[in-house]
């Protein structure tokens, strides 16, 4: 009886119909690509799917960050910026600075960790909207990561790593050559997070106060903090992200991530994240990133013109939408017809009683 | 009375926003003395005036408590769709207006998914604005498409002359506007009601306003305006590109914010959001006039956001308290 | 000018329960027609089904015996219907004049005439008795003049059907009267009026007849003047209450003194001093805005103190935030249970463990089989209404709300030493009244000390085995329960006017 009602709540979950959605999406994809013929060359060519997974690397950690935000409430449109520009700092200094690797790379983390508090400062003590805000610092981040890599004549440059332990992190697969090393880093914070964010304190907060801060407040939790915490990591796994980047590239790169976290938002929210910590998790997240980088492989591999890439991206995001309007449309009809039946039943029982 | 509206006017965000532009014209002229000569004021209206146009439709949509980030990638859109079709030989004031009707459909198309389907605004258009960046790309091969029609060029192009100084004409249809929707929003039901619907969606409601009916018509209007601000800034350039004007609605909406326009509905209006895109103008302009190499710009743009934010935090601190002692004294 | 209106059979479905089934009635002019109910008996869908908020699954509404169908507020506006809503509908940064005329400014062709706004709400508000700026933005106002607002609104569509859901929930006697005045106008000028309340005096003073709904039907029809309270009570709730308060079983003892406060002070209460025992119920009375929820506020860390210390257990206290003072054994229900106390969209058993969650830990994690077993104990404890402790806190009806903020506070993991109820009962219904009267009284037997702040006067002064007076932010008066008299202690909530 449990189980069954298990199974059932699972079949009437926004899970399901987030994995109904790239199930169709693979299939549309597979036939389009003409996998019905031959798998070689086709959305499901082992050499494709491998392709897929590579991709998740950098948007995954973003869509994490985004995705932890968007439970409590907030948005950060800073995360790609500053992701950019950490990963920058942290090729300079390596490079150009000679400051040994690992070093490195807690500084530029470190820094990346500080422009978030930056931001937490200004909304959470001073008020400020965190829109514009991040918006802000977004800009600014971007225009010193052009600062910092333009040459005398003001020619923008990137950096070369040469370290073949990181250059092997970035470009070397495993598993029989099908995951890449900095996916599997990847998947890691996936699991991490996940399980953060259903398991402990911290993450039960994130989602009280995304719904009610006065309440989370009144009962003994400080929004605040919770809020300040996720804008640092939404900052450190920008910066995160801008290593993966840098790590798959072989340099640092002005140009980076940026504009990434847009991606990790669409993702998130096509996992079912709602705005405020109504719903959805770190596995939903999971989910909508695979749908978004199958998306993103499958319209490229049909031959979509580069151009309408762009335009499908945008409809992919008025997609994950509507999948959260579908779902609770999917809630509401099931909810009626529950009521229905109790009414059958109570009728029933009445007409019963009468006799 | 009279000194206690001034009062009033010291503690209010304008004054503050004024004090901070009128510094920041001394400290460029001081940098480069031709910052304030009419050639560059001039320059200046003209660069203020997409912003500007922008920013009508999209300050009484954060009125009501929406917001179109897509407002710049529509213009951009409205550009290309008025050069393809003025280059099938069709009379500009046709062309005109079917540009202007064109955006009201994309204006129509936002309200659909806000409206009917439900999605939150602002996700919505980024999604939209991603689109339309596309399709641009699309329609216009990612080349520039240039305009052979001589009568559209002044549209955007041509200014009154007053002996030296040119006064452009996108800066006097931003101005137009301005005080258009200005009035509108002031001393109009309609105006009001726009308030209503930003500030209390419910009492809205409750109070007979058809919140979906006020933001459709908004968001409609948001589009036609950023349609006519893609139709003047292609004549002005007598060419339209895929990459033009997109992302200029954050600088509308940055300086609607600055200029005391709640992001969040119910407060702020027209006046102050000028004041804002004002400074925000004048500062990007000041910039180039002492000759700042353009990646410090960049970082620039995004320092005065996060001053005048600050700035904004204090200011309403001070007003807080001075409300806080008005109300001590009057008890 | 409508003459009657007459509810036929109406009924409403909601996802998982039948809110209204076969309610008939019918309203007349010049008559006032309470409605009384517990709470989810169905009052406030009956009115969301008549000012046009909702759809009616069944049935009709009948003005004058012409059938109406009403899409959309604004349609039961025009048919010369206003409902006074018991959350204030009010845009802050407006003004008071445009707040009462929002949707329906004066001027003409769309224009607003500003003169004739101010001059046509001055009007009203002078009608009203009240001094308030007509230009003042509304979110300026106290809590009671807002509201005050929201009934101006409606008063000034000059409707001739006007209903009221709880329009006295927040208001001080002085503006009570100034309503009933009103009410009582209109009554003269022939208006259908429609009164919804929990306080049954104010029902006895003001209404002609009144029908009682139970479960979304309507139990029975009654006439005012043939009936008293008991009857009524026993209608509701199916049962007799009989004398609530004399049948509360009470405690007696009282332990060693829990809390001192003295000579507190913040921005908006002055020269706060008493004490507070283990076992002890504490009162605090007071009209609307007198500082109560301040006091509360302060002693629990939400507010910052100016001068003055809290000594908590023997040892001055500091509280920086909530959090020290829950850590201490403090629990605040606060006055606002949707806006301040719940996160309506999560789950009943994510309310309940919130303060407690460190303590749930094992190891790094959540123990969720021991979040589920001190969810279920409260659901338990306090007969909460769910098939799960997993439902949607949003779904409850208010005391069915106000029990999970309760049973927050007094787990087996959190067991307050001292817990402050503000408004406990607000919007609560008459049964569920008493059950949480008597949970007041058992906490004290368990050895608590509670705080009981309350706006209705005969409550506080019968729950409470000691009570403190409050007006403008300062202490006017303490009296025990045995001397209280409503009248003396209105006195000292009023003193100086």
């Amino acid at each position: 009886m449990k189980t069954e009602s298990k199974a059932k709540k699972f079949f009437g979950s926004k899970t399901f119909t987030l994995l109904l959605l790239l199930a169709a999406m693979v299939i549309v994809f597979t036939i389009l690509s003409g996998g019905l013929k031959s798998i070689k060359g086709s959305f499901i060519d082992p050499k494709n799917l491998k392709q897929v997974i590579a991709g998740m690397s950098v948007v995954s950690v973003l869509t994490i960050g985004a995705g932890c935000l968007l439970i409590s409430g907030q948005v950060d449109l800073s995360a790609g910026g500053i992701g950019t520009l950490s990963a920058l700092l942290f090729a300079h200094f390596y490079s150009n600075w000679g400051i040994p690797l690992i070093i490195s790379l807690i500084i530029s983390l470190i820094i990346a960790g500080a422009i978030g508090y930056f931001n937490a400062i200004l909304i959470n003590r001073l008020n400020c909207q965190g829109f514009i805000t991040t918006m802000a610092t977004a800009l600014v981040c971007t225009g010193l990561t052009y600062v910092l890599s333009a040459s005398g004549d003001g020619i923008l440059k990137n950096i070369r790593i040469e370290n073949e332990a990181f250059n092997y992190i970035g470009t070397k697969s495993v598993l029989g050559g099908y995951v890449p090393v900095i996916v599997l880093i990847a998947l890691a914070f996936f699991v991490v997070y996940g399980i953060i964010v259903s398991q402990t304190k911290f993450g039960r907060s994130i989602y009280l106060v995304g719904g009610n801060p006065t309440a989370s407040h009144l009962a003994g939790i400080n929004p605040k903090r919770i809020s300040n915490i996720l804008f640092v990591n939404s900052a450190v796994l920008g910066g995160v992200a801008g290593i993966f980047y840098t790590a798959k590239m072989k340099q640092g790169s002005y140009a980076g991530i940026a504009g990434n976290q847009f991606a990790g938002m669409t993702a998130a929210i096509l996992g079912g994240i709602s705005f405020g910590g109504g719903s959805g998790g770190m596995v939903g997240a999971f989910i909508g990133l695979l749908i978004l980088n199958a998306f993103q492989n499958g319209v490229t591999i049909i031959g979509v013109p580069s151009y309408w890439q762009q335009v499908a991206s945008g409809l992919l995001l008025i997609v994950a939408l509507s999948v959260d309007f579908l779902a609770m449309q999917r809630k509401a009809a099931g909810l009626r017809r529950t009521v229905r039946r109790g009414q059958a039943e109570k009728a029933a029982a009445a007409e019963g009683g009468d006799k | 009375m009279t000194a206690q509206k001034t009062s009033k006017f010291f503690r209010s965000k304008s004054f503050a926003l004024i004090a901070i532009i009128i510094v920041m014209i001394i400290a460029f002229t001081l940098g480069n003395k031709n910052y304030i000569s009419a050639g560059n004021i001039s320059g200046f209206m003209t660069n203020i005036s997409t912003a500007g146009l922008l920013a009508v439709g999209m300050v009484c949509l954060l009125i009501s408590g929406n917001v179109d980030l897509a407002a710049g990638t529509e213009a951009c859109m409205a550009g290309i769709f008025v050069a393809t079709i003025l280059g099938s030989g069709m009379p500009w004031p046709v062309a005109l207006i079917i540009t202007i009707l064109f955006g009201a459909a994309m204006g129509l198309f936002n309200a659909f998914l806000v409206n009917v389907l439900g999605f939150m605004g602002f996700i919505a258009t980024i999604g939209m604005s991603s689109v339309y960046k596309g399709l641009a790309l699309v329609v216009s091969n990612g080349i520039n498409v240039s305009i052979s029609n001589q009568g559209f060029y002044p549209l955007g192009a041509y200014s009154i002359q007053m002996g030296k100084f040119a006064l452009p004409l996108p800066f006097i249809y931003t101005v137009v506007l301005f005080v258009i929707y200005g009035l509108i929003l002031k001393y109009t039901k309609f105006g009001r009601s726009i308030y209503l619907i930003g500030g209390n969606r419910n009492a809205a409601r409750l109070a007979g306003v058809s919140i979906k009916k006020v933001s459709t018509i908004l968001y409609i209007n948001c589009g036609a305006i950023a349609a006519f601000c893609g139709a003047v800034s292609t004549a002005k350039m007598n060419s339209a590109g895929p990459q033009a004007i997109s992302g200029t609605e954050m600088d509308s909406i940055a300086g609607a914010v600055l200029g005391g326009v709640s992001f969040m509905g119910g407060s702020g209006g027209l006046g102050g959001a000028f004041i804002g895109l004002f400074l925000i103008s004048a500062f990007k302009n000041g910039l180039t006039a002492i000759s700042l190499p353009t990646y410090w710009q960049t970082v620039a743009q995004g320092g005065i956001l996060l001053i005048a934010l600050v700035v904004d935090y204090f200011g309403e601190r001070s007003r807080v308290s001075a409300l806080k002692a008005e109300a001590a004294q009057a008890a | 000018m409508a003459n009657s209106l007459e509810f036929n059979d109406v009924g409403k479905m909601f996802p998982g329960v039948r809110a209204l089934s076969g309610v008939s009635f019918k309203a007349e002019s010049g008559k006032v027609l309470a409605l009384l109910g517990e709470n989810g008996a169905g009052k406030s869908t009956l009115l969301k089904v008549l000012s046009g908020d909702i759809k009616p699954d069944e049935g009709e509404i009948l003005i004058d015996d012409v059938q109406q169908s009403f899409s959309s507020p604004l349609e039961s506006i025009k048919a010369g219907i206003s409902v006074i809503y018991q959350e204030r509908q009010l845009i802050p940064g407006l003004s008071v004049a445009e707040n009462i005329f929002a949707g329906d400014l004066p001027g003409s062709s769309g224009i607003v005439n500003y003169k004739e706004l101010r001059d046509a709400a001055s009007e009203i508000i002078q009608k009203f008795g009240l001094s308030i700026d007509p230009d003042q933005p509304v979110g300026r106002l106290s809590v009671a003049y807002q509201q005050m607002v929201e009934i101006m609104k409606a008063y000034r569509r000059n409707s001739s059907i006007i209903a009221f859901d709880e329009p006295t929930a927040s208001l001080a006697e002085a503006e009570i009267s100034i309503l009933f005045r009103l009410i009582n106008e209109l009554k003269a000028e022939g208006k259908v009026i429609i009164y919804i309340s929990h306080r049954l005096g104010e029902i006895f003073e003001l209404a002609d007849n009144i029908v009682v709904l139970k479960d979304g039907q309507l139990v029975k029809t009654f006439v005012c003047s043939e009936t008293t309270e008991d009857d009524l009570i026993h209608a509701m709730v199916g049962r007799d209450i009989g004398d609530t308060y004399a049948n509360l079983s009470r405690n007696s003892v009282y332990g060693d003194t829990i809390l001192e406060v003295s000579g507190l002070e913040t921005e908006d209460i002055h020269d706060i001093s008493f004490s507070l025992k283990k076992g002890e119920v504490l009162g605090f009375a007071g009209l609307v805005g007198a500082g109560r929820t301040e006091v509360m506020r302060a002693i629990f860390g939400a507010d910052k103190i100016l001068a003055g210390t809290v000594t908590f257990e023997g040892k001055e206290v500091h509280f920086k935030s909530p959090k020290n003072a829950i850590d201490a054994g403090i629990a605040l229900c606060p006055e606002d249970r949707k806006e301040q106390g719940l996160v309506l969209f999560r789950s009943i058993r994510d309310n309940i463990t919130m303060p407690v969650l460190a303590k749930l830990r094992k190891f790094l994690f959540l123990n969720k089989k021991d979040e589920a077993v001190l969810a279920d104990a409260a659901i338990e404890k306090y007969s909460i209404r769910t098939p799960t402790a997993d439902k949607i806190v949003f779904e409850l009806s208010g005391g069915n709300q106000q029990k999970v903020i309760l049973g927050r506070w007094t787990s087996d993991l959190f067991p307050a030493k001292l817990l402050i109820l503000d408004e406990p009962t607000k919007g609560i219904d008459v049964g569920t009244k008493a059950e949480v009267y008597q949970m007041v009284c058992d906490y004290a037997k368990a050895g608590m000390a509670v705080i009981f702040v309350s706006s209705e006067l005969t409550e506080v002064i019968n729950v409470a085995d000691r009570i403190i007076v409050m007006k403008d932010g300062r202490i006017t008066g303490e009296v025990l329960r045995a001397e209280a008299t409503e009248e003396a202690v209105l006195a000292m909530a009023m003193a100086g006017e």
